[in-house]
């Protein structure tokens, strides 16, 4: 007899996703998170009256954070206060030129006229390509599981029309952008988005090129901070009696035949169920806390061979002024070139210099009840940092890097920045291992290019263990807030289909 | 012989055209070769 139907390890957005949605299949399910609060890298703190969000800064296709509120007999509106963001953001390029994208179409057609008129008819192309390639990924690729051939067969037989767009997925992100524009500033505009999946503009695959056109569907803020979504999966699963446990580490996923049986905490209790899923990076998962004699070799050496995705250094300013910027999202881009440079020649050697690109997230620009009166909260998501910096480490120069990017933003973004600092923190990629539990600082859990991507993804309904489920970012579809949604509904269908 | 001329003729032009691609085609190209050996493992994951 075991303690629960089902256990989730990890309370991030798939965890709790995943949780509620197998509560309301009438499942009597635990939540265990180590950490104090909920939402992963989804999630907000508080600090002297100002709430500051982790890492997710914005929603991006909502539609698909619906349908697992749909499946629970509610919706994202009234589960979770969300507020309109438009602007989608304001790029502002090297040379200090901007350019804005409201969500209006026609609106952002006007400001690439005055930018770029040569490429307004090659916007409305990619934005053709782009608008059928959508409608043709949310009906078939977001919650159909991928774990074979035979899956990857089925899920376009689901959908014929996506493979009128096969040739985005092998292609990358900058040239399904250069095939449809030419003008290098606003090619530098829409390049940081490929960031946004964690990969330069070079390597990430085409397909994630439909993310800047994406957003003129609507982009949200979840009004108190962005844990108002995990906070809401969590309200969800609770109505149906899911129990949420913080402060919870989960070492070993105990294992009998093949199948999991339990989970062991760090203070040595054992909780066993009949249904393990996982929330947790999949490589941790299955190289340090399942025994390696249930995995065969080929498994294992793939498991192994798993690159960890980027990490991304952020720093926290409370500020006691309105910062001079319009938008809740402010992109501090460099050309599309030097961005994939950046990734070839420093980040993946090990440097992280004080100039910088990024994005400024102004969340007070979308709600004021975030900060004291009159102060404002920006949190600055900077350029991909390497977990191991040459030669010393994030721990030793953490201070010396967080004055000398403030000093940049300063001169470049945010003139008089330093005189408005109330509070300034900085979390390194080395935080972000240590308070997520997220190896190497990893923000989408593993890389997303193609040799990552479905069935050579870890699957979603393990290969290895019996009646073990994994959701979050390091499995299909991938990181992402709406994605690691999508992960959770797949891993409930499956769950309701293979362990009745 | 035919089939090693052959062989060395393909490889001749893959060699040329890799050289007309633009340094960020070849940086892609050059990522997915760098992971193709795990493929199969990963299959099994």
């Amino acid at each position: 007899m075991s303690d629960y139907d089902v256990i989730v390890i990890g309370a991030g957005i798939g965890g709790l996703c995943a949780g509620a949605l197998l509560a309301h299949q009438g499942r009597k399910v635990l939540v265990l998170e180590q950490a104090e609060r909920v939402g992963g890298c989804c999630s907000t703190y508080e600090l002297n009256g100002y709430r500051i969000d982790i890492g997710a800064s914005i929603i991006e296709f909502p539609q698909v954070i619906n349908w697992a509120f749909e499946r629970m007999g509610t919706t994202f509106r009234k589960e979770v206060d969300l507020i309109a963001v438009d602007p989608t953001f304001t790029a502002r390029l090297h040379d200090g030129t901007e350019i804005t994208f409201p969500i209006d179409l026609e609106k952002t057609k006007e400001e690439i006229r005055k930018l770029a008129p040569e490429d307004v008819r090659g916007w409305e192309a990619y934005a053709k390509e782009m608008d059928g390639f959508l409608k043709a990924a949310l009906d078939g690729f977001f919650v159909t599981p991928a774990r074979s051939l035979w899956d990857v067969c089925k899920l376009f037989a689901k959908t014929p029309s996506l493979l009128k767009y096969g040739s985005l997925f092998f292609g990358s992100y900058e040239g399904v952008l250069r095939k449809h524009l030419k003008n290098e500033k606003l090619l530098e505009a829409l390049s940081f988005h490929s960031f946004y999946c964690g990969l330069p503009p070079a390597i990430l695959p085409g397909h994630f090129s439909m993310i800047p056109y994406a957003e003129h569907a609507g982009i949200y803020y979840a009004r108190g901070g962005m844990i108002g979504i995990p906070l809401g999966f969590q309200k969800c699963g609770q109505r149906k009696g899911m129990e949420v446990r913080l402060n919870a580490t989960v070492e070993k996923v105990l294992v009998e035949d093949r199948t999991a049986k339990a989970v062991k905490l760090s203070d040595g209790t054992v909780i066993s169920a009949k249904v393990i899923v996982s929330d947790i990076n999949s490589k941790t998962l299955y190289t340090e806390m399942i025994d390696q004699n249930n995995l065969s070799w080929l498994a294992r050496a793939g498991y192994k061979s798993y690159r960890y995705s980027m990490a991304t250094p952020m720093i926290y300013l409370c500020l006691d002024y309105a910062p001079p910027l319009k938008d809740h999202h402010t992109l501090m881009t460099v050309p599309m070139q030097q961005m994939n440079d950046y990734w070839f020649d420093q980040y993946e050697k090990g440097r992280f210099p004080a100039e910088q690109f990024g994005i400024l997230s102004w969340t007070t620009r979308s709600d004021p009840s975030l900060a004291p009166a009159g102060h404002h909260i920006i949190a600055v998501t900077l350029a991909p940092g390497p977990y191991r910096l040459v030669g010393t480490t994030w721990d030793k120069e953490k201070e010396t890097i967080k004055q000398n990017v403030i000093k940049y933003l300063e001169s470049k973004y945010l003139p008089g920045l330093r005189d408005h600092i109330v509070h300034a923190d900085f979390s390194t990629p080395v935080d972000f291992e240590r308070r997520l539990r997220s190896p190497e600082g990893a923000i989408y859990a593993l890389r997303q290019d193609l040799t990552n991507a479905m069935m050579f993804r870890p699957s979603a309904k393990s290969k290895q263990i019996k009646r073990l489920y994994l959701v979050g970012a390091s499995t299909h579809p991938g990181g992402g807030v709406p994605t690691v949604t999508a992960s959770a509904m797949i891993a409930s269908d499956l769950i309701a289909q293979y362990e009745s | 012989m035919k089939a090693v001329r052959i062989i060395a003729v393909i490889a001749g032009c893959l060699v040329i055209l890799y050289a007309t691609l633009t340094k960020s085609r070849k940086q892609f190209i050059k990522n997915l070769l760098s992971q193709a050996p795990y493929l199969i493992p990963r299959y099994f994951t």
